[in-house]
């Protein structure tokens, strides 16, 4: 959980979250007044990834960045070309093994494959892509299927939370597709799309929600209250 | 109570009791009471009225008359305007004919797009014939029918009851019909000529109107006397219809289609005028149809319709220019009939159009007083008003009779369509009307019952020990017990009675009959034991932390399955109810797979880091092991379920996209569609043979028999054309002998089994040497002695009686699973027939990974009450799963008639209604079997009874909690639009699958049973042989 012991990490954690919570509502207001919001699906707005994986890489590289500048040193020297491509080939298995299992649970099987690669770049983006850049292949993977072990910072754990919450988004997306309201954007892929986008940013939300919670716990001891609930809710996860 | 509590057949009692209550929801939701099938005979006619002779024939009779009737399918109000319809606008405007407002009853079943393969032309005619069934049923019998009327003629639609076109056969009248062939399927028999086009094929809008057409210039030629061939004629046309299905009402596809119908009515009338008899040509829609698609059916556009009404010769409409009165859709069958100088059907409440009624006075006052009366012999109070009316209606045409005068006939005219007025209303809605009071006592029932239920499973997922120390503390006497019982008996008699008479209710259920008095005495006995079970098991319920050893999928489970029920508060979720158990199914197995990956993670991450504590713990790298090899396993089954939730579109909305057997029943995949076959019997078949291990197979007869059994299927396959073989034989069997010999094969191979269990065989097994290390069902004395055997003799038993009866158990409930299995196969469907294997092994694979020791790092822990919870839940889910996988939805469209006739020579309700339901709940048995299959293997006899006695309530709580959530939705909207379409289906097949349930737990209760007779009877033989 969260602590306030790492006054430097939590600091990390609530800028890239609300540099999160900036970025991602502008593309979708700019996409949406363009008119193109439901054609999230197709091919042609492989901008709007190209765009998050810039963001995201950016943010990765502030959370990366340390003010120490003996590790900074280290740390600079030991990224790899290796690395780098042992990441992609990873960051490509995720991608077709979602792709598959979005198909596995219901995507048109025969058709539509545009659109369900197009979800499953995205999803790729949101979850794994800033854990691995974050830690690495075999870090990141034990991190984000709970190895409690594992010495968990504050970031590493916004981090899991966001994919979680980004997997429960596109899946809580698809309640709406089969519902006869008869509305455009009941089309495959776009509520899962969008619900992916929208957990996203629930989730970063949350954490700033939590992090101002937390501080404002300090002068009033009554939020601890809040604050604890908060924190056994996510153990019982 | 405390007994009633612990034993283990209580929940199953009050399951029974909740069907009760549910079928006095069923009688107040549709009352039985309508169509009593009177026939009307031309003697019914009154010849006195109020003691004054009159010949009611005489006055009866009317010119000889051909009637036309031609229904527009879809013709709505602002259709009948000089524009679309020019020269029927001109008879209107010079008033040779009149218009009128008829207002059509809402449509039952909403017609889906259908551009259908051959398989979904069944489903289609269902639809259809449910669609036509009220407006037909309203304009043929003159009385409005119910959802009852077509529930209860399923399977068999035509009309029993009394109608014009009887009526009019029994007066020798010649009744023609071309159009639509539901008409020649709602009655049958009825029609002099006939030519019933079928059209499911909407996009079709010339062709079947067409086929109408072309028999008009023959129909219509008049013989050499002048006269026309027949005397009623209908003519239904549907083209219209589908073009609004199609493009909606604002397409301009529909001038010319109204064009094309004015047509048809200039011919008609111009025939009609050569005649050299009367004529009437009546052009009414059955309902309308609204400007765009989507639902509805409520707007005025879709419910108003026209009728209009054209006479030859002579015939000037009295109405004023204008929109014209308003008419019922009844009124049309008296009309009809008087006209073909017929009797008004017998349970018509209709009237006269106002346009016919003959301006002789005493004609016209015989006339109004025989639909009078006709409809005040139907029920009618007689301390109503408008009865009192009819009375001094009466009165005054005797008077007019006797004397002449005209102002009585004045009075009895206005006095006459006054009550008949209110009459036609009050017999109109009390066909549709609810027995509140009813209703209301059935809903309490059922929410106490399911309150009840819900604390006895509370109570029995406690631990036993907890439960054991309870027990001790509450010793009252039973004496006692029995006055506080018959005073809260008498309390809840008083209450009910209370409540009775301050409603005022008109409910049968008040009436203290004989025969209701008995149901009223059982409702207070019921609400009275619920609510002491309930208290007993409140009082009794101290420990339950069994329940924090739930994880998130038990969470899951349970939230599920509450929500589903709350779910139906939306009528979409009702008709794509499989689309709600597909996302929890989906999502119950994602949350297993990234269980399972975490795992198997988490022990290959141990294994990496520390070896020591792996190679420690054999039992940890057993249990890694096993989830490594259960991942490919659950993905497979995944992919299993992710093909055959293709196989059948069901609900409403996406009905009419193609699926994937549509495409196995095309001839050119038909080598498809054979594997499918082969693959799927072939693996019930190894199933059935893997299940024979916990039998006694006694020289591999099990094994013979099951592979004979599975061997009729096969064979009836075959000769059912749906297999090919290079047996020409078998095509020339009978299917009938066939099937009679699969049934003699199950009979024989049960019992076989409960011979083998008395030890008829034992000798045989000696011989052939198998001597089998599992002889399971020989007596033995245990070997060790207990220390307190001397203390307690009777209950301590020297004999091993309790493993036997755990073995007869065991091997009864799975030759149960086997015979269901291969029941159903032989029922289904060719391509479905792989879902069967599907349910098993999606049921085995489930059961494993639910086990709460899997993930379970602390050992020694008891988590056995919490797996029951989740394996009787995850059951229930796959059988529901199931139930949809196979093509089943919430609407009468879907049931499978075809299965219902498997081996059968002739109807028989009994074992068709049987068949048809074991078809449409496969899914749920095979799954329900598989659970109790399950449960009986477990360790030994006492935890068996335990464990099934949480299952039993678990089953309990959940259908009776389903029922009676569904009973309060249906209460809620019984107004509604969809109150036929949606609601009502979803009722009866609540209805039934609460039988099922009953049925299944009863059958369970039996094996039990049936261990106990013969543990009984194997003891006192072995004494008396000891003697």
């Amino acid at each position: 959980m969260f602590s306030l012991k790492n006054q430097l990490e939590l600091r990390k954690v609530t800028i890239s979250s609300l540099l999160t919570c900036i970025y991602l509502p502008s593309i979708v207001t700019v996409v949406s007044f363009k008119g193109l919001l439901y054609s999230v699906g197709n091919g042609s707005s492989f901008y709007i990834l190209v765009l998050i994986f810039l963001a995201e890489l950016l943010k990765s590289f502030y959370l990366n960045a340390s003010n120490d500048i003996q590790a900074k040193r280290s740390k600079g020297n030991r990224i790899k070309v290796s690395d780098i491509l042992r990441s992609f080939i990873f960051l490509l298995v995720t991608l077709f093994s979602f792709f598959i299992g979005i198909m596995l649970f219901g995507a048109p099987i025969l058709d539509c494959h545009e659109e369900t690669l197009m979800l499953s770049s995205l999803m790729t983006l949101l979850t794994v892509f800033p854990l691995i850049a974050h830690s690495g292949v075999e870090a990141s993977m034990q991190q984000l299927f709970g190895m409690k072990n594992y010495g968990r910072d504050s970031i590493t754990e916004m981090l899991v939370n966001n994919s979680i919450m980004t997997v429960c988004g596109a899946w809580i997306g698809a309640v709406v597709i089969p519902l006869d309201w008869n509305t455009p954007w009941q089309q495959w892929p776009i509520p899962c799309y969008l619900g992916a986008i929208s957990g996203y940013l629930l989730s970063n939300v949350l954490t700033v929600f939590k992090v101002i919670l937390m501080s404002a716990a300090q002068k009033y001891p009554v939020i601890n209250f809040i604050v604890n609930f908060l924190n056994t809710r996510h153990h019982v996860k | 109570m405390q007994s009633w509590l612990q034993n283990r057949w209580t929940s199953l009692s009050l399951l029974i009791m909740a069907l009760g209550g549910l079928m006095l929801f069923l009688y107040g939701f549709f009352p039985l009471k309508y169509h009593s099938g009177t026939l009307a005979h031309m003697d019914d006619l009154p010849n006195f009225i109020d003691g004054i002779s009159i010949d009611g024939h005489e006055v009866y009779k009317t010119e000889e008359n051909s009637v036309i009737l031609m229904v527009i399918d879809g013709l709505r109000y602002d259709f009948v305007t000089d524009e679309y319809m020019p020269y029927t606008g001109q008879l209107l405007k010079n008033k040779s004919a009149c218009i009128y407002v008829s207002v059509a009853e809402p449509p039952t079943v909403t017609m889906p797009r259908i551009k259908s393969p051959q398989r979904k032309k069944e489903k289609a005619q269902w639809r259809r014939t449910i669609n036509f069934w009220r407006d037909i049923f309203a304009m043929m019998t003159g009385s409005v029918s119910t959802f009852a009327d077509v529930a209860l003629n399923f399977g068999a639609p035509a009309v029993r009851g009394d109608s014009v076109l009887r009526v009019a056969a029994s007066r020798g009248r010649r009744s023609v019909m071309y159009g639509d062939d539901t008409w020649l399927r709602l009655f049958p028999g009825l029609w002099a000529e006939y030519d019933g086009t079928t059209s499911f094929y909407v996009t079709d809008y010339t062709e079947v109107d067409n086929n109408v057409t072309r028999h008009l210039d023959k129909v219509l030629a008049p013989d050499e006397k002048m006269k026309p061939s027949f005397d009623f004629l209908v003519l239904h046309y549907l083209g219209l219809d589908h073009i609004g299905h199609l493009e909606g009402a604002r397409s301009p596809m529909i001038k010319p289609k109204l064009l094309e119908m004015d047509a048809v009515v200039k011919k008609i009338y111009t025939a009609m005028q050569k005649w050299d008899r009367a004529g009437t040509l009546i052009v009414c829609g059955d309902h309308g149809m609204r400007d765009a698609g989507g639902h509805g059916g409520a707007s005025p556009a879709e419910l108003l319709v026209p009728l209009v009404l054209a006479r030859t010769p002579l015939f000037q409409c009295p109405h004023p220019a204008g929109p014209g009165p308003t008419v019922a859709q009844v009124d049309v069958a008296p009309s009809v009939a008087w006209l073909l100088n017929a009797p008004i059907p017998g349970e018509s409440v209709g009237r006269l159009l106002p346009a016919l009624l003959p301006s002789d006075l005493r004609q016209h006052l015989y006339l109004l007083h025989v639909l009078a009366a006709h409809n005040a012999r139907q029920g009618v109070p007689t301390d109503a008003e408008y009865y009192k009316q009819f009375q001094r209606a009466q009165s005054q045409f005797a008077h007019y009779l006797a004397t002449g005068q005209q102002s009585a006939a004045k009075i009895a005219k206005d006095f006459y369509e006054e009550s008949l007025e209110a009459m036609s209303k009050y017999l109109s809605e009390q066909m549709v009307d609810l027995d509140m009071f009813a209703i209301g006592i059935a809903v309490v029932i059922l929410y106490f019952i399911a309150i009840t239920l819900f604390c006895i499973t509370l109570y029995s997922l406690q631990p036993e020990q907890t439960r054991k120390t309870s027990t001790g503390h509450h010793r009252k006497s039973s004496a006692g017990l029995f006055v506080a019982f018959i005073i809260v008996l008498i309390i809840c008699t008083i209450i009910l009675v209370i409540s009775c008479f301050i409603t005022e209710t008109k409910s049968q259920f008040c009436s203290f009959n004989s025969a209701w008095i008995l149901v009223f005495a059982l409702t207070a006995c019921v609400l009275t034991m619920s609510y002491f079970i309930a208290k007993t098991a409140i009082e009794n319920t101290k420990n339950l932390t069994t329940l924090n050893d739930f994880n998130i999928m038990d969470y899951l489970l349970i939230f599920g399955t509450v929500f589903h029920s709350w779910s139906f508060f939306g009528t979409s979720f009702i008709e794509e109810e499989h689309m709600t158990w597909y996302f929890l199914w989906n999502t119950l197995m994602l949350f297993i797979l990234l269980r399972t990956v975490v795992v198997v993670i988490m022990y290959v991450g141990k294994m990496f880091i520390g070896a020591t504590e792996v190679q420690e713990k054999p039992e940890l790298y057993k249990k890694m092991d096993f989830n490594i090899g259960l991942l490919p396993k659950w993905v497979l089954l995944i992919a299993l379920h992710r093909y055959l939730r293709t196989m059948n579109q069901t609900g409403d909305r996406w009905l009419f996209l193609p699926d994937t057997a549509d495409w196995l029943n095309a001839p050119e995949n038909s080598i498809y569609l054979q594997a499918h076959l082969v693959i799927g019997t072939i693996l019930t078949l190894t199933i059935c043979l893997w299940n024979i291990r916990y039998m006694n197979n006694v020289m591999h007869m099990h094994t013979a028999f099951t592979i004979a059994a599975a061997v009729c299927i096969l064979c009836y396959r075959i000769n059912t054309k749906a297999l090919g073989s290079p047996f020409d034989d078998i095509q020339s069997w009978d299917p009938v002998t066939i099937v009679n010999f699969f049934w003699g094969v199950l009979i024989a191979q049960f019992v076989f089994e409960i011979l083998t269990y008395i030890g008829t065989f034992k000798i045989c097994s000696i011989h052939t040497g198998t001597s089998r290390a599992n002889n399971k069902f020989i007596y033995n004395k245990p070997k060790a002695k207990r220390e307190d055997y001397f203390y307690d003799p009777l209950v301590e038993e020297p004999w091993n009686l309790d493993e036997v009866k755990l073995s007869l158990a065991r091997s009864v409930s799975h030759l149960m699973l086997n015979y269901i299995m291969l029941i159903v196969i032989l029922l289904m469907r060719p391509h479905n027939v792989i879902m069967v294997p599907s349910v098993f092994i999606t049921c085995m694979l489930t059961s494993k990974c639910l086990d709460h020791k899997l993930l379970d790092t602390r050992p020694g822990r008891n988590t056995d009450i919490v797996d029951t919870l989740s394996q009787v839940l995850v059951h229930l889910w796959i059988g529901q799963v199931f139930f949809f996988y196979q093509g089943n939805s919430n609407s009468l469209a879907s049931v499978d008639l075809g299965s219902g006739y498997v081996g059968l020579r002739e109807y028989c309700a009994v074992r068709v209604a049987l068949r048809m339901g074991l078809h449409a709940y496969g899914g749920p048995a095979v799954a329900g079997a598989t659970l109790f299959a399950h449960i009986a293997t477990a360790p030994s006899w006492h935890q068996y009874l335990q464990t099934l006695w949480r299952t039993v309530n678990i089953f309990a709580v959940h259908r009776t909690y389903a029922v009676a959530l569904y009973c309060i939705v249906t209460v809620f909207f019984r107004h509604h639009l969809f109150v036929w379409t949606v609601f009502s289906p979803k009722l009866l097949y609540d209805f039934v699958a609460t039988v099922f349930t009953i049925q299944a737990l009863t059958s369970i209760a039996q094996i039990v049973g049936l261990t106990h007779f013969t543990s009984w009877l194997a003891k006192t033989l072995t004494y008396k042989s000891r003697l």
